[in-house]
């Protein structure tokens, strides 16, 4: 044991990052599969998607929801962060150990870094441009999509998707809540049903016009 | 499978002479029946190269010593059949553990360091009475602590995480089992408290990330999966309840 060591160790705070890590995760986890379903209602039509985020604004969700889901990203990606090799070193030496192993789970981990930098990156960009054109409305959000931003939504949803899956993949192997082996199909299942949900509202986004006033 | 010929291509560095970089090796053997790569190594080292170093003991999966990373995994090489390989076998020590040379890695200090942190014995203060009956222990619990005792320190786990690879001192899949098996043991009356201060870090059960390549390669198939979580959810209940104190 050495001084510096000894005195900064803190099992207490150390465990509770952990569960803050777990308890952000599985927010932003039910948060995106929420958030997939309710701007699906598009296929449903442009008014059952006008009237959802009516309401919600109606309900102040909207207004509580919106700055708590960006906290939880924050906090999330800085609690999770703190793991994740930064050292050139260690990523190397990360990336050739999981090269000799050749084990799926290891590369998983690898995944999910980077699909969580890539996340990070673009909610940012997407929660900043919904912001601007506020409220939410399927015009706003059509024109979002025809004027260029198709191939980052793409990209957002595979990340995010694939980010939240293997996330709750590693926290029920972490914490022992599932078997490992019979349970990964579903998730794999899971995966490409909220992403193919996911390209589904993008493609009717960008093949619906929208009449009213696309400013 | 007979007349197979196979290419061994073997780590090689001595760190007495550092002045010979770390290279791969390549030697040729025939199969022969029933051969191991501890029967391989041996031929090798006989017939071909006596500078050739690496561990054996046992050659029965028993002690330990011949854990290295054939074709990039971790495994015993007295427990690895030359006949489920392909032609071609890559073999290199352990890394985390520090290199004796060649295939011989150091995981006896390792394992003695683990064995001083985990204070691997029975806390208690009962006097033993040698006369009297012995306590009897239901047979689920000696099931579970007999599950975790077969870990033979082959340092196979470590060697495999990821996170033991990264960061030099992460406990690792190994010691966490082995305090996972004295906490389970009913006549080991240290308080949670005491392991929390041990594991419940970074170093320890909260640096694991899960990857679970500890679980999938260890040659005991001892279920780290589960010990390792035994002792998560043991330290988190831990972590919640300072809170309340506190
Ligand atoms: S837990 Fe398994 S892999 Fe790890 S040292 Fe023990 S026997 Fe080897
Ligand atoms: S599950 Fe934990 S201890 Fe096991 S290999 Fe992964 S990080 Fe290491
Ligand atoms: S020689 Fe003892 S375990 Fe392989």
């Amino acid at each position: 044991m050495i001084l510096q060591k000894l005195l900064a160790k803190s099992p207490r705070l150390e465990a509770r990052l952990e569960l803050l890590e777990l308890a952000t995760g599985l927010m932003l986890f039910g948060f995106l599969q929420f958030h997939m379903f309710a701007v699906s209602s598009i296929i449903l039509g442009v008014d059952a998607f006008n009237r959802d985020s009516a309401r919600m604004d109606e309900y102040y969700l909207s207004y509580i929801g919106i700055p708590l889901v960006i906290l939880a990203i924050l906090v999330h990606g800085l609690v999770a962060m703190r793991k994740a090799p930064w050292k050139f070193q260690e990523m190397r030496v990360f990336v050739q150990h999981s090269r000799r192993l050749a084990h799926l789970d290891t590369w998983a981990w690898g995944v999910q870094i980077l699909t969580g930098l890539i996340v990070l990156v673009l909610a940012a960009t997407h929660i900043w441009s919904v912001l601007v054109t506020w409220p939410i409305e399927a015009a706003t959000s059509a024109a979002r999509i025809q004027g260029g931003y198709f191939s980052s939504f793409v990209l957002l949803i595979l990340a995010a998707e694939i980010h939240a899956m293997v996330g709750l993949y590693r926290i029920l192997v972490k914490w022992s809540w599932i078997h490992r082996k019979k349970f990964t199909k579903y998730l794999v299942y899971a995966t490409i049903g909220m992403v193919g949900l996911g390209f589904l509202t993008l493609l009717v986004f960008y093949f619906r016009s929208i009449p009213k006033g696309l400013s | 499978m007979a007349d197979r010929l196979l290419t061994f291509s073997v780590f090689r560095y001595n760190p007495i002479t550092p002045e010979i970089p770390p290279r791969m090796q390549e030697y040729q053997l025939e199969e022969t029946m029933g051969m191991s790569l501890f029967i391989a190594l041996n031929r090798l080292r006989e017939e071909m190269d006596p500078s050739l170093m690496f561990d054996f003991v046992c050659r029965a999966a028993i002690c330990g010593s011949c854990a290295m990373l054939i074709n990039g995994r971790p495994g015993l090489a007295c427990k690895t059949l030359t006949q489920d390989m392909p032609d071609r076998i890559t073999v290199m020590p352990l890394p985390v553990f520090k290199l004796v040379g060649d295939l011989s890695v150091d995981t006896g200090v390792w394992f003695r360091h683990l064995n001083v942190r985990t204070e691997a014995w029975i806390h208690t203060d009962k006097v033993f009475n040698p006369k009297s009956i012995e306590a009897r222990m239901d047979n689920p619990t000696a099931q579970a602590i007999y599950d975790a005792e077969r870990c033979i320190e082959c340092g196979c786990c470590i060697g495999a995480c990821a996170t033991a690879n990264m960061r030099a001192d992460f406990m690792g899949a190994a010691f966490l089992n082995r305090i996972a098996r004295f906490m389970i043991d009913p006549r080991d009356e240290r308080p949670t408290a005491k392991y929390f201060d041990v594991v419940g870090t970074d170093e320890g059960v909260f640096g694991c990330i899960g990857l679970m390549a500890c679980d999938d390669l260890c040659p005991m198939e001892i279920p780290l999966q589960g010990q390792l979580a035994f002792v998560r959810r043991k330290m988190a209940q831990m972590a919640l309840k300072c809170k309340k104190s506190a």
